[in-house]
């Protein structure tokens, strides 16, 4: 390295006034030699994290690389023992064919309709208790926030069966009787692929949070005006967190989309099938043609890739917020 | 609703026409605003979480009414040994898996929060495994982990002359091979936890330590590891958690074989209850998940410092 200029070895004429600009100006360029060196240094170390993380992102990434290069492949390249990594020809009736075998455009769309119909009633439901939580006094609201704390504690999996149990034999629905005996209650229906997911404990206890942060100053001027506390609360109130609406909605949205046990256990028919139950009955259909199970799944992660390109900040904002708050 | 304000209302208005005061509206909003959502939460998780209890303690079968056991279902639980398989699963999922990508993420999210061009690019890759439904991942992984010589896995071992490898199909592979997929799906959520706390890191720590002359090293062993040390315990309790509700993966890897190498608690709590319809001994499995749970969510509360209030 030729960067290190010792300060000694410029001292001879030290002494003098000209010495002393002379010493100035040998300061001045060791000075900035020691920066150009620095930068250099710093350039390099950044250039191998750069690449370092190009690696890194590949590896993380290689798995859908893998599964969209599968999906275009022939099925004898499917099977031969040396397949090639690059598909030799790219077979984009794999799509086709797999939409022939099972009807991924009805599964998606039901997956949509859930999604939609849970990301508007966590939006409704939620914001309302969320705001009435953080901003009104009434009595039995510590009672209630207590309550939905608590119900965050409980995992769905704990739940499920007597959930279950409930759908089935919901009274008067699907050939019951006023005991939920003798039909099939909710299953297999609509009611129990949207009822049950309305509105989740951790949704009202994010938009308390940020309700919490808005200014009370507002609710309270609006209420001088004369305006209604609905008022208040859709047109003053519910626009001040529209960051905080985006990122429930994402996450409402992400969940209802990706959600697989409650579809499995209440609904048996095709026509109520969302995608990630069809793509699992799909795998023990197409046994194991990878190609088109490929395709499918590629079908079915693309509606997210896609949703979180566009709202990229929001999803990470709303991840993190939710978790560290 | 009004009732709660009522007493001191009618001390003063015996004559004349009760108007109801500024709180007494806004009370009576509040609870308007709040009902609905904790309605469908005390009917879909209150209620849910009492018949569980209740139960557990019963022989349900759906057809027949339940029959009171008292605590037989338990007593079985304790001596069955595939229930202890798949604790102890979601044991070792944690106790190997966790650590692991706590690390990686961690190192990640350092390198991320050093400013490099293509950032948004590096953080989107990282993070695509946790977006992506699980089913399709374990779609995916399935393929790659394909036995037959063109699973990606035996093809790039096969560069190196390895034999092919059963992997999912292997008993001692099986459960290896699923704590890798959860790695790599874990490890984008943890990233951007620890990338957002590094960002809330005082820089004025750093430029005091520059002037004391510590290295890098040395900063990040001082600086950046304790001020990090809450939200880690935050991401170990959460992703153990999380652990013990792993689902979707492996009913869709393995379906918790070969021979249970792979079964977890929620894969038993599916199985006893919608394949063998035993839901008595099933909701007593549901029963112990939730104690688990509720322990652990109870001490991530206490380390965390209480997630509110």
């Amino acid at each position: 390295m030729t960067d290190t200029v010792l300060p000694g070895t410029l001292d001879a004429s030290a002494g003098t006034e000209q010495g002393a600009a002379e010493r100035k100006a040998a300061a001045r360029t060791a000075k900035q030699a020691n920066k150009r060196s620095a930068s250099k240094k710093r350039r390099i170390s950044r250039a191998a994290l750069t690449v370092l993380l190009i690696v890194v992102s590949f590896v993380m990434a290689l798995p859908f690389v893998w599964m969209f290069l599968t999906s275009v492949r022939s099925s004898p390249e499917i099977f031969s023992s040396d397949m090639p990594m690059w598909p030799a020809e790219w077979h984009w009736e794999n799509f086709t064919v797999a939409l022939e075998r099972a009807p991924f455009g009805i599964y998606a769309r039901n997956s949509f309709i859930i999604a939609v119909v849970h990301t508007i009633s966590n939006l409704v439901f939620g914001s309302m208790a969320g705001y009435a939580l953080a901003k009104i006094r009434f009595k039995g609201s510590s009672v209630i926030f207590g309550f939905i704390l608590a119900s965050m504690m409980i995992p769905f999996y704990a739940i499920v069966i007597p959930e279950f149990l409930m759908i089935r034999f919901v009274p008067f629905a699907g050939g019951n009787d006023l005991f939920g005996q003798g039909g099939t209650g909710w299953y297999d229906t609509w009611w129990a692929l949207l009822i049950p997911g309305l509105v989740s404990p951790f949704n009202i206890f994010l938009f308390r949070q940020f309700f919490i942060s808005t200014p009370t100053e507002l609710m309270e001027a609006a209420r001088i005006d004369g305006a209604s506390e609905a008022r208040t609360f859709v047109q003053i109130m519910a626009p001040l967190i529209r960051p905080g609406m985006l990122t429930v909605a994402l996450l409402a949205f992400e969940a209802g989309w990706n959600n697989f046990l409650w579809p499995l256990l209440v609904t048996s028919s095709t026509n109520l099938r969302t995608i990630q139950l069809g793509l699992s009955v799909f795998r023990q259909e197409a046994g194991t043609e990878f190609n088109l199970l490929m395709a499918g799944t590629t079908m079915a992660a693309v509606p997210m890739i896609v949703m979180f390109f566009f709202f990229q900040k929001q999803f990470v904002n709303g991840f993190v917020g939710s978790g560290l708050k | 609703m009004s009732t709660n304000t009522v007493d001191r209302q009618t001390l003063s208005t015996t004559r004349r026409r009760r108007v109801p005061t500024l709180t007494q509206r806004q009370g009576r909003w509040g609870l308007l605003f709040a009902a609905p959502a904790t309605v469908q939460i005390a009917l879909w998780t209150g209620l849910p979480v009492l018949v569980s209890i209740i139960l557990s303690f019963t022989n349900y079968d759906m057809l027949n009414p339940p029959e009171f056991l008292g605590f037989d279902n338990y007593v079985t639980l304790a001596n069955d040994p595939v229930f202890w398989k798949a604790l102890g699963n979601n044991f070792i999922m944690a106790i190997v898996g966790i650590p692991i990508s706590i690390l990686i993420s961690l190192a990640l999210a350092v390198m991320l929060n050093q400013g490099l061009r293509g950032n948004s690019i590096f953080r989107t890759a990282v993070f695509l495994p946790h977006v992506t439904a699980t089913v399709a991942i374990a779609m995916i992984w399935l393929w790659i982990y394909s036995p037959g010589g063109n699973g990606l896995f035996n093809i790039v071992l096969g560069f190196f002359g390895v034999p092919n490898q059963a992997f999912l199909a292997s008993p001692s592979q099986a459960l290896p091979s699923v704590i890798l997929v959860t790695i790599w799906q874990g490890i984008g959520l943890k990233m951007m936890i620890y990338l957002a706390s590094l960002q809330g890191i005082d820089q004025q720590l750093y430029e005091a330590a520059d002037i004391d002359g510590a290295s890098a090293v040395q900063k990040f062993f001082r600086i950046t590891i304790p001020m990090l040390k809450p939200v880690t315990f935050f991401i170990l309790v959460t992703s153990i958690v999380g652990n013990f509700q792993t689902f979707d993966l492996i009913y869709n890897l393995t379906n918790g074989g070969p021979a249970n190498s792979t079964t977890v608690i929620t894969y038993q709590i599916y199985q006893t209850a919608f394949q063998q319809f035993r839901m008595g001994l099933a909701t007593a499995q549901s029963v112990v998940l939730l104690i688990v749970l509720v322990v652990l969510t109870i001490f991530s509360r206490r380390i965390t410092g209480g997630k509110d209030d």
